[in-house]
C-alpha cells in the first residue's frame, strides 16, 4: 500500500541500519528513528504502516513510547523487539494492545511474514477507519427528520408504520426513504442495517 | 650446637667457602671482652684471710709492746740503779762539801780561841766566806749570846733562834738547824759551832749555809742536764732545786735523807725526760700509728675487696644473665667486624642456619648461608651495609639452612659501636619470617580470589545487560545475512553493495568479538600486574562497558572534561573493577528518581602527586548508619546484595595505594571519590 511504512525505533545505529536494508531488501519503505524522542519528533503517532519498536532505549523506553501512542487513540501496529530478558514485558504489551513481539535476533523468516500481516492489519485498520468516517459523515448530513426515519428502516418497518410512527405521511416516509437511501449509499434496508451495524459507527 | 656438628657435611655447604685461618679468629675475637675468670676467694675466705690478718697484724702490736714495755722497764731499772748510784753520789758530794765548810768553821771556831775580837778574824772570816760560797753568813755570838760579828754583814740576827746556839753550847757540839727561809725563795739551814777558849765554851759560830748555793757549786752542770737534784722537805716540797723545777709525773726519783742537818731534809734526785725517753715515745707512737694505719688499710682493703667481690659477683650474674638471655631469645644475633668477618653469633642465628659458632666465628663473605639463587642480590647488599648504607627499614632475603633447606629472613643491621665508643663493626638481628610470608601469601592469594569472585558476581549482576549487548551486534549481523541472501535469491544486488553490507556485517562480528573479550578479561583471574594505565582511556572503556547498564536503567553519565595526560601505575582490569562498582552502585541510587535525574557525573581531578576520580549521583544519598557501614563486609543496603563490593574496592585501591572515601553531595546525593598516586613517567 502506498504510504505505508514500516517505523523502525531502535537506539542501535547497526540493529536500524541492518534491519533497514533487510527490509528494504524486500521491496518495503523504511523510516528509522534513533530514539523515542525523535520519533515523537519527525514521526507521525498514527503513521501508516507498522512500527518495530525495539523495548530498551535510553531516556524514554519502548514502553513509554507505546503508552504515547495509545493515548494518542494510534491504530499503527506496534511489533516489539525485544531482548533477552523482556519477554513477560512484551507479553504485557501485548495484552495492553500492541500487536506481536519478536526477540532479537530477529529471525527474517519469522519477521517478515510478520511485518506483511501487520502491514495488512494497518490497512484493514485503515480502511475500517475511512468507513466509519465515511458513514459518520453520511449520517451527518442526515436532517433530523431523515435520521428518526433511517433508524426506523433499519430495523425494518414497513413505511405505513414508519408513517404512523412518526406522525407524517406515508409518501413523506417514501420520500425519507428514498433519501436516505442515497445519502448512505446503500439500496436495500437491509444493506442499510449492515452498514449500521458495522463496527466504527 | 655439638649435635649439630656431629652432622656437618661439607657436601650441602656451597662450594669453596673461605677457610677459617686461626690467627684471626683469635684476631677476630679480640674485639669480644675477654672471658670472666674463676671466681677466686670468694666472700668468705677473703673475709677469713682478712680476719687473719688483722689478728696477726693484732698479736704482732701486742708483741713489740711487750717488748717494748720489757725493754722499757728493764731500761727503767738500769736508770734505777743508776740515779740511785747518782743520787748517793750526789749526796755525797753535797755531804762531802757540808763538811768541808763544817771543817772550815770548825777551824775558824777553833781560832777563835784567842779571842772573838782578835784582830784579823774580820780578814779570816772573810776568807772562810769566799772559800765556801755556799756560807751565806757567819754569825758569832758569845756566850751571853750577843751578835759579835756577822759577816756579810747587815745581818742583824740569823734566822734561827738562839735555841741552836744554847744547844750547841750546853752540848759543846756542832748542831745544825731545821731549814728555814731566810729571804722568800731562799732556804737554807744554820750551823752552830761552839767556840771553846780555854776549855770553856766561849761562843757560837753560827754559819747558814745556802741549800740553792750549795747545789749551785757542787753539782756539776753534766748531772744537772740529766737529773734534777733538789732539795726536798719531809712533805716532798721542793727548798731549792739545781734546775728549774719541771717535774714531770712519773719520772724516776731517788729521795735520800740528807742528815746532817736532817730534820726531813732530802735529797731528791730526779731523772729528767730524755732524748731516749722521747724517742721510745715516739718509737711507740709511731709503731701505734702504723698498726693503726695498716689495720685501717686492712679494713679499708677489706672493704674494698668485699666491694669488689660484690661488684665482680653482680658482673657475673649479669654476664650470666645477658647470655641467657642471648641464647633464650628467638631472633639471631650476629656481630662483624668492620671487614664483614663474623665475630659473635647467638644461639637463635645458629639454630636458623645450621651452622655452629665455631663453624661461623671468623668467616667472611660469602657465608654458608647465603642462597646462591640469591647471591647477586645478597652480596649487593653485604656491601651495602659495610659502606653503611643498611636499609633502616631492614630487608627480606632468603637464606639457606645448612641442610639445604631454604628460608626467608628479615634482617636489620645497625652500626656496632664498642665500648671505647669507637665504631668497630655491625651488629644484625635477623628473624624467621618464612611462617609469616607464608601467611601473607595465603592472604595475598585469598584477596585475589575475593576480587575475582567479586568480579564474577558483578558480570552475574550485570548478565541480562551484556547479553541484550551481545544481542545487538548478533541482531544487526542476522539481518545483514538475511538481506542480503534474499537479495541475492532475487539477483538484486551488486557486488558493490554486497561487499559494503558485509563489511558493516563483519564490523559488527567484531563489536560482539569485543564485548565477549572484555567480559573474558574482567572475570579471568589473574595476578595483579602493574603497568601504565591513563585514566582518561580508563573511564571511557568503563563507560562502554557499562553502557548497556545505564541505558536499561535509564541512566547516563555526563559529560565531563577528563585531562588526557592523567597516567597511573596500576592493575588495569582491578581499577575498571572499582570504578565499575561505583558506578552501578551510583545507578542503582537513582533507581527512584524520575528519568530526567537520574545523571550521574564522573570526573577526573588532579591534587599535587594524585589522581582523584568522583563518581556522585543525585540519589537519596547515605544515612548515617549507611555511612558508618560503608566499608564493613556483609553489609549491604541492596536486597540482594553481598555487601563486599566497597570493601573490595577499597581494598584494589589500598593496593595501588590510593585511598577511597565517600562525601556527601551539596545539592543531595552521594560521591564515591577515590585518589591514586599519579605515575611519574
Amino acid at each position: 500500500m502506498t504510504g505505508a511504512a514500516i517505523h523502525i525505533v531502535d537506539d542501535d545505529e547497526a540493529v536500524r541500519d541492518a534491519l533497514a536494508w533487510l527490509l528494504k531488501g524486500h521491496k518495503l519503505d523504511v523510516r528509522a528513528y534513533g530514539s523515542a524522542e525523535d520519533f515523537v519528533a519527525r514521526g507521525t503517532l498514527n503513521a501508516a504502516g507498522v512500527i518495530l519498536l525495539d523495548v530498551r532505549m535510553g531516556a524514554m523506553s519502548g514502553l513509554e513510547l507505546f503508552d504515547l501512542l495509545r493515548d494518542a487513540h494510534s491504530r499503527t501496529p506496534v511489533i516489539f523487539l525485544t531482548g533477552h530478558a523482556d519477554v513477560p514485558i512484551a507479553v504485557g504489551a501485548i495484552k495492553s494492545g500492541a500487536f506481536d513481539f519478536l526477540e532479537k535476533p530477529c529471525d527474517e523468516a519469522a519477521l517478515v511474514p510478520l511485518i506483511e500481516r501487520a502491514l495488512e492489519e494497518d490497512s484493514r485498520r485503515r480502511k475500517q477507519a475511512e468507513a466509519a468516517l465515511a458513514k459518520h459523515e453520511r449520517i451527518a448530513s442526515l436532517s433530523a427528520r431523515e435520521r428518526e426515519a433511517m433508524d426506523l428502516i433499519a430495523h425494518g418497518a414497513s413505511n405505513k408504520a414508519i408513517a404512523h410512527q412518526l406522525q407524517i405521511a406515508v409518501r413523506t416516509v417514501e420520500v425519507h426513504r428514498a433519501r436516505v437511501f442515497e445519502k448512505m449509499g446503500v439500496r436495500t434496508a437491509a444493506e442499510l442495517a449492515t452498514l449500521l451495524a458495522a463496527p466504527g459507527g | 650446637m655439638s649435635a649439630i656438628d656431629a652432622s656437618a657435611s661439607s657436601a650441602a655447604s656451597p662450594a669453596a667457602p673461605t677457610p677459617r685461618p686461626a690467627a684471626t679468629a683469635a684476631g677476630a675475637a679480640r674485639d669480644l671482652p675477654p672471658p670472666m675468670p674463676e671466681a677466686g676467694l670468694g666472700a668468705t675466705g677473703s673475709r677469713a684471710v682478712g680476719l687473719i690478718a688483722i689478728l696477726a697484724i693484732g698479736f704482732v702490736i701486742l708483741s713489740l709492746g711487750v717488748l717494748l714495755w720489757l725493754l722499757e722497764r728493764d731500761e727503767r731499772e738500769e736508770q734505777r740503779v743508776t740515779l740511785i748510784n747518782d743520787a748517793l753520789w750526789a749526796e755525797q758530794s753535797l755531804r762531802f762539801a757540808i763538811q768541808s765548810d763544817q771543817d772550815d768553821l770548825a777551824r775558824l771556831a777553833s781560832e777563835l780561841r784567842r779571842g772573838l775580837t782578835a784582830p784579823g778574824l774580820k780578814t779570816r772570816v772573810e776568807h772562810v766566806l769566799r772559800n765556801s760560797p755556799e756560807v751565806e753568813n757567819i754569825a758569832l755570838f758569845g756566850a751571853d749570846d750577843r751578835l759579835r760579828l756577822s759577816l756579810p754583814g747587815g745581818r742583824a740576827d740569823p734566822a734561827t733562834g738562839p735555841q741552836l746556839r744554847l744547844l750547841a753550847l750546853s752540848s759543846g757540839q756542832i748542831n745544825f738547824s731545821e731549814v728555814t727561809e731566810a729571804k722568800p725563795g731562799s732556804y737554807g739551814f744554820d750551823i752552830a759551832i761552839p767556840i771553846y777558849r780555854d776549855m770553856a765554851p766561849d761562843g757560837v759560830l753560827v754559819a747558814r749555809l745556802s741549800l740553792s748555793d750549795l747545789l749551785a757549786n757542787h753539782i756539776p752542770w753534766w748531772a744537772g742536764q740529766k737529773y734534777q737534784i733538789a732539795f726536798t722537805d719531809s712533805g716532798g716540797g721542793v727548798l731549792a732545786g739545781r734546775t728549774p723545777m719541771t717535774s714531770p709525773e712519773g719520772a724516776l726519783s731517788h729521795t735520800i735523807v740528807f742528815d746532817p742537818p736532817g730534820k726531813g731534809l732530802a735529797v731528791t734526785v730526779t731523772r729528767l725526760d730524755s732524748r731516749t725517753k722521747m724517742v721510745s715515745r715516739a718509737l711507740i707512737a709511731a709503731i701505734i700509728g702504723f698498726s693503726a694505719l695498716a689495720v685501717g688499710s686492712l679494713l679499708a682493703m677489706r672493704s674494698h675487696m668485699r666491694r669488689r667481690t660484690a661488684a665482680e659477683q653482680a658482673l657475673r650474674a649479669e654476664h650470666a644473665f645477658r647470655k641467657a638471655m642471648e641464647d633464650s631469645i628467638t631472633i639471631g644475633m650476629r656481630a662483624r667486624d668492620l671487614d664483614g668477618r663474623i665475630i659473635y653469633v647467638n644461639q637463635a642465628f645458629c639454630r636458623m642456619v645450621g651452622w655452629s659458632a665455631d663453624e661461623l666465628i671468623g668467616r667472611g663473605p660469602p657465608m654458608p648461608y647465603w642462597a646462591p639463587e640469591e647471591m647477586d642480590r645478597t652480596v649487593q647488599i653485604h656491601q651495602a651495609v659495610l659502606e653503611g648504607h643498611a636499609p633502616p627499614e631492614g630487608f627480606e632475603i632468603k637464606f639457606q639452612r645448612k641442610n639445604g633447606e631454604r628460608f626467608d629472613g628479615l634482617i636489620y643491621e645497625a652500626p656496632l659501636i664498642g665500648a671505647d665508643g669507637g665504631h668497630c663493626g655491625w651488629m644484625g638481628s635477623f628473624l624467621d619470617i618464612t611462617d609469616r610470608k607464608r601467611v601473607e601469601e595465603i592472604g595475598r592469594r585469598q584477596n585475589e580470589k575475593l576480587a575475582q569472585t567479586s568480579r564474577l558476581v558483578t558480570m552475574g549482576e550485570m548478565a541480562s545487560s551484556l547479553a541484550h549487548e551481545l544481542n545487538q551486534p548478533l541482531a544487526a549481523i542476522s539481518s545483514y545475512a538475511a538481506g542480503s541472501l534474499h537479495r541475492l535469491a532475487q539477483r538484486d544486488i551488486e557486488p558493490a553493495e554486497l561487499s559494503e553490507v558485509l563489511s558493516k556485517l563483519n564490523a559488527q562480528a567484531q563489536r560482539a568479538g569485543q564485548i565477549i573479550r572484555r567480559i573474558r578479561d574482567f572475570v579471568r583471574k589473574s595476578e595483579p600486574s602493574f603497568a601504565p594505565v591513563n585514566i582518561a582511556g580508563l573511564l571511557r572503556e568503563v563507560a562502554d562497558f557499562a553502557a548497556p547498564d545505564l541505558r536499561k536503567h535509564g541512566v547516563w553519565i555526563e559529560d565531563a572534561d577528563w585531562p588526557v595526560e592523567v597516567s597511573v601505575t596500576g592493575d588495569r582490569i582491578l581499577l575498571e573493577q572499582a570504578l565499575l562498582n561505583l558506578i552501578r552502585n551510583a545507578i542503582e541510587a537513582t533507581a527512584e528518581l524520575p528519568p530526567e535525574r537520574r545523571g550521574i557525573s564522573v570526573e577526573l581531578s588532579t591534587d599535587g602527586a594524585e589522581a582523584i576520580v568522583s563518581v556522585a549521583d543525585n540519589g537519596p544519598g547515605l544515612s548515617a548508619e549507611a555511612r558508618d557501614r560503608l566499608f564493613v563486609p556483609f553489609s549491604t543496603t541492596k536486597p540482594e546484595g553481598m555487601g563486599m563490593g566497597l570493601n573490595i574496592c577499597r581494598t584494589i585501591l589500598e593496593l595501588h595505594r590510593g585511598r577511597l572515601w565517600h562525601e556527601d553531595r551539596p545539592g543531595g546525593g552521594a560521591i564515591f571519590r577515590f585518589s591514586l598516586p599519579i605515575r611519574v613517567a
